[in-house]
């Protein structure tokens, strides 16, 4: 008996210890695996940076037209602050003409430049003089480029990863004050800060405080997980400790300020106080000052409740106390905490951050041609763009605040107006603008990308172009504007009206396009033949030929303003087509170009045809459809365009160009309602205001020297002399072209009786 | 019945006129007749005469000497000019893809200067890119009028250009305008 107990009991012991053992092993494979779980995340996330996307440098030089002020709006667009004795980088001194800019360090496509001081002298006419800090010209010099966010992963974590010298000491101090004051000597978890959490609980009744370590906190942003479960705290603990003996406490608060979540905006998580720098305040990390700092360090107990624009003064309360709490423990002086919180919060409005989502949709377009989406999301890219900043801005007010007004008389109480605008360089077919919706801040439906509408009369010059290049037209030919109706292949007839209903006989064609009359330009084009038009829309860029319809003459094509910029910018560039482009350059994580997308023209039409089309859209401005455009317009600026309006008012556009500048806009209804606006009543102020907000240089195209500068009768076409009525326009024809010359309107000014008569009546004619 | 007598007056004044304003020419013998109109599509133009004799009262337009663009000559502002002398830089010691963004950006400052397209082109046939270097030349000759010097410049490139393509005889072509405009 006693045999068999020992031999139980020895068989009961083994067994136990046979599970304590197992279960040693498990908890140990447990532990092991957790382990290698976090560090694999830790390792990892080292290197999952969301590709940066920057808008273009300012250029700064002797001769650029930017003002003091200007340049002082600049600055601060990026973030510099004023200062009455230059300090670190990131600040300037403003003296009557002058300002002194402490420069930042700057990564540009191309180079990399360290901090510098730069003088710039300017007058009301823009940059006079540029100096170093010894005093010495420098010919040129850029400011840094501005960041214009980020191109994140579907689930939306975006960051701006930064390294331990772009933290402000003050940060990490901060940090362990208020959420973790053991961080440098726990070994990722501590004991006192759970039981005096615990107490604080009961005492509470509820959950209230966390006690977690910074490190169980990084832990638990790796692994998200709402659920607040035993299991899951002890997980966090395992881990926790597992990453504190792996790690320096140094990489570990490195992790932490680029990992941790600090506010959310729509899609978009803020993650990391790199990014959260930039989306409260819009500057570098480095430049915050302690109430900044205490101000992000409130926002990490909750980015939601302590939302410094929802809950401004929640937030404040509790930045506050973290400024006494660090004044408390020796990390600041009173007086500097005192004084810190006399200080505004200093977010930066929504509206003034640098968000510009239409602009980023097509440079993530144009990149996931060649970019897998995780190269984009991970691989940590700089992206330099060729947005221009104040571009981007006055597009975005100018249709907002043309929609607000039109939208006062609408015919539909249910719908807005929408629109869309895309501004080039013509030149260079640089974009240097996209706005996608009069909800500019919203990442939606991307009208300037993928609304396609007809063009309606923006085809127009096309037409001319092509009938110019048979050599059978010229601006002074006179073609018929009578009633046209042509049998189609269904067998019905189509009958196109001019836009006023009525015909306008023989007329020239500078003035058919200027007042876009359609039976002239169904004449003209009918002549032609649409082939030869199709043609001619292909090499300006259309991708897709139109259907092969006579409607086609009066612009039955749908295209995205986007394509409308891209065919105008071949117009406004002397009959060369350059691929239009955002992105200039890719640059690897480690500084390596990648891939760069550079200029190139392609010769799509003689330089001399296409002169005499834009000379003609010039009087589209001076005498057509366009003129309300010079009442908004600086004095005495050459620009050239063409309105449009598809047929029953659902589309309005208005494309034209000045010499720095090509503006394309759209006005519409989401839902193809009529608008009851056309072009020049719709789109037109949208293009006009713009225009006149971008400083843009006059339209001032060499003339080439194969073409002739005449003057002819708006209403007949033939030849008169300059000032020889309200009705002589300028045209160019090719030298030795032949034109009836008007008789009596010589250059003297005394004019018969019976003709000034028939003006008198041609004048109520019309 | 008091102001029949103006109205049937304005009748005939106004079919008067209205027979003027048809032809959009009274008859007044010491001017030259009226212009015939051209139906569409045959308008009148210089490169194809009109059949039937040319109308009477039509003249070739031709420049009259102010007209004509004075001579001028594009040079590089200082700031380009920097630009410029750092792109030779990169180029000569075969960095291309620098040289070429280098000046791009003195092209966005002075798109109007052809002297920047040669070069950009010059570049772009460096690289090999002798399409391109053709299409900079092109360019730059349609910005360069007035400016002989500048035209010169345009065509040899056009004309290097087109002999790295193989197209012999109209590069010679090129190099001739370019002689005629300015001796080497």
């Amino acid at each position: 008996m006693a045999r068999a107990r020992s031999k139980f009991r020895k068989i009961f012991w083994l067994s136990a210890l046979l599970v304590v053992l197992v279960a040693v092993v498990a908890a140990g494979m447990y532990v092991l695996y957790l382990d290698r779980l976090v560090v694999k995340q830790f390792e990892g996330r080292r290197w999952t940076l969301p590709a940066q996307v920057y808008a273009a440098p300012l250029e700064l030089y002797v001769g650029l037209p930017l003002t003091v002020s200007d340049l002082e709006h600049e600055l601060q667009r990026l973030q510099y602050r004023r200062v009455d004795r230059l300090e670190h980088p990131g600040t300037y001194h403003l003296q009557g003409m002058r300002i002194d800019i402490a420069l930042r360090p700057a990564r540009f496509a191309d180079e990399t430049r360290p901090a510098s001081i730069l003088s710039v002298g300017a007058s009301d006419r823009g940059i006079e003089a540029l100096r170093d800090s010894d005093g010495k010209d420098v010919a040129i010099a850029r400011l840094e480029p501005l960041l214009i966010g980020s191109i994140f992963p579907i689930h939306g974590e975006d960051r701006i990863v930064v390294t331990p010298q772009d933290v402000p000491p003050m940060l990490p101090a901060a940090l362990t004050t208020v959420e973790d004051r053991k961080f440098y000597t726990h070994h990722g978890v501590d004991p006192t800060a759970i039981m005096r959490a615990l107490w604080e609980n009961v005492r509470a009744g509820q959950i209230e405080q966390g006690g977690s370590t910074l490190t169980q906190q990084l832990v638990k942003s790796y692994f998200l997980d709402p659920r607040r479960t035993l299991t899951r705290k002890i997980r966090e603990a395992i881990m926790a400790v597992s990453l504190d003996s792996h790690f320096s406490k140094a990489d570990l608060m490195n992790a932490y300020i680029n990992e941790i979540f600090l506010g959310q905006d729509g899609d978009r998580a803020i993650h990391g106080f790199g990014l959260a720098s930039q989306f409260y305040f819009g500057k570098p990390l480095s430049e915050l000052d302690l109430h900044e700092i205490a101000l992000l360090v409130a926002v990490v107990r909750g980015p939601s409740y302590y939302d410094p624009r929802r809950h401004p003064d929640r937030v404040r309360q509790r930045r506050d106390l973290i400024l006494k709490l660090m004044a408390e423990r020796g990390i600041v002086k009173p007086d500097e905490a005192l004084a810190a919180a006399r200080k505004p919060l200093g977010v930066t409005t929504r509206a003034s951050g640098a968000y510009y989502p239409a602009y980023l949709d097509f440079v993530r377009r144009t990149l996931r041609r060649d970019y897998h989406d995780q190269d984009l999301t991970e691989a940590g890219l700089r992206i330099y763009t060729s947005l221009e900043p104040r571009a981007q801005d006055n597009a975005e007010r100018a249709l907002e605040r043309e929609l607000a007004r039109l939208d006062k008389a609408k015919k539909y109480p249910n719908d807005h107006l929408e629109g869309a605008v895309v501004v080039t360089s013509p030149q260079s077919g640089d974009v240097i603008a996209i706005v996608g919706s009069r909800n500019v801040g919203y990442d939606g439906f991307n009208r300037a990308l993928d609304a396609r509408r007809a063009m309606g009369s923006l085809v127009k010059p096309f037409i001319y172009l092509t009938a110019i290049e048979t050599g059978r037209y010229n601006a002074a030919t006179v073609v018929q504007d009578a009633p046209v109706a042509i049998r189609l292949a269904n067998g019905t007839v189509w009958k196109p009206e001019n836009f006023t209903r009525q015909t306008y006989g023989p007329i020239p064609v500078v003035h058919a396009l200027a007042e876009s009359l359609n039976l002239a330009t169904v004449g003209v084009g009918m002549d032609v033949g649409l082939p030869k038009i199709t043609e001619t829309l292909g090499r300006f860029g259309l991708e897709r030929p139109p259907a092969q319809v006579p409607a086609m003459l009066l612009g039955a094509i749908d295209v995205t303003p986007l394509e409308v910029a891209q065919l105008y910018n071949g117009l406004a560039n002397g009959g060369f087509r350059t691929p239009l482009r955002a992105v200039r350059a890719v640059i690897s994580a480690d500084g390596k170009p990648l891939k760069a997308f550079p200029l190139e023209v392609h010769q799509v039409a003689a330089p001399e045809a296409v002169y005499q089309v834009d000379r003609m859209m010039e009087e589209v401005m001076e005498k057509g459809t366009g003129r309300a455009a010079h009442a908004v317009l600086p004095p005495n600026i050459v620009v050239a365009g063409k309105s449009g309006t598809s047929s029953d008012y659902h589309d309005d556009w208005f494309a034209g160009f000045s010499g720095s500048h090509l503006a394309v806009v759209w006005v519409g209804y989401d839902r193809n309602l009529s608008t009851g606006l056309t072009g020049s009543s719709g789109a037109l102020p949208v293009w006009s205001r713009l225009m006149a907000s971008l400083g843009t240089t006059s339209w001032d195209a060499p003339m080439p020297e194969s073409l002739v500068e005449t003057w002819i009768d708006y209403w007949t076409g033939q030849r008169v002399e300059k000032g020889c009525s309200a009705d002589a326009v300028p045209i160019v024809v090719p030298v030795g072209t032949e034109l009836p010359v008007k008789p009596g309107c010589s250059s003297n000014p005394v004019q018969s009786i019976v003709e000034r008569a028939g003006e008198w009546m041609r004048d109520l004619m019309h | 019945m008091r102001f029949i007598a103006p109205l049937a007056a304005l009748a005939v004044a106004t079919s008067l006129l209205s027979a003027c304003s048809i032809f959009r020419e009274p008859e007044a013998p010491a001017r030259p007749p009226p212009p015939t109109r051209a139906p569409v599509p045959a308008p009148p133009s210089a490169a194809q005469p009109q059949p039937g004799g040319t109308p009477p009262t039509a003249q070739p337009v031709v420049p009259e000497p102010p007209q004509r663009a004075p001579q001028k000559q594009f040079k590089l502002s200082p700031a380009t000019a920097a630009l410029v002398s750092q792109a030779r830089t990169q180029a000569r010691s075969g960095n291309y893809e620098p040289a070429a963004g280098t000046l791009e950006r003195a092209l966005r400052i002075e798109p109007e200067n052809p002297l920047l397209w040669i070069e950009l082109g010059q570049v772009r046939l460096s690289e090999g890119n002798a399409g391109q270097a053709d299409s900079m030349g092109r360019k730059a000759l349609a910005q360069a009028t007035g400016d002989p010097q500048a035209q010169a410049s345009a065509w040899r490139l056009i004309a290097d250009s087109l002999r790295a393509l193989n197209r012999n005889q109209e590069a010679a072509e090129a190099d001739r305008k370019a002689g005629s405009l300015s001796p080497r």
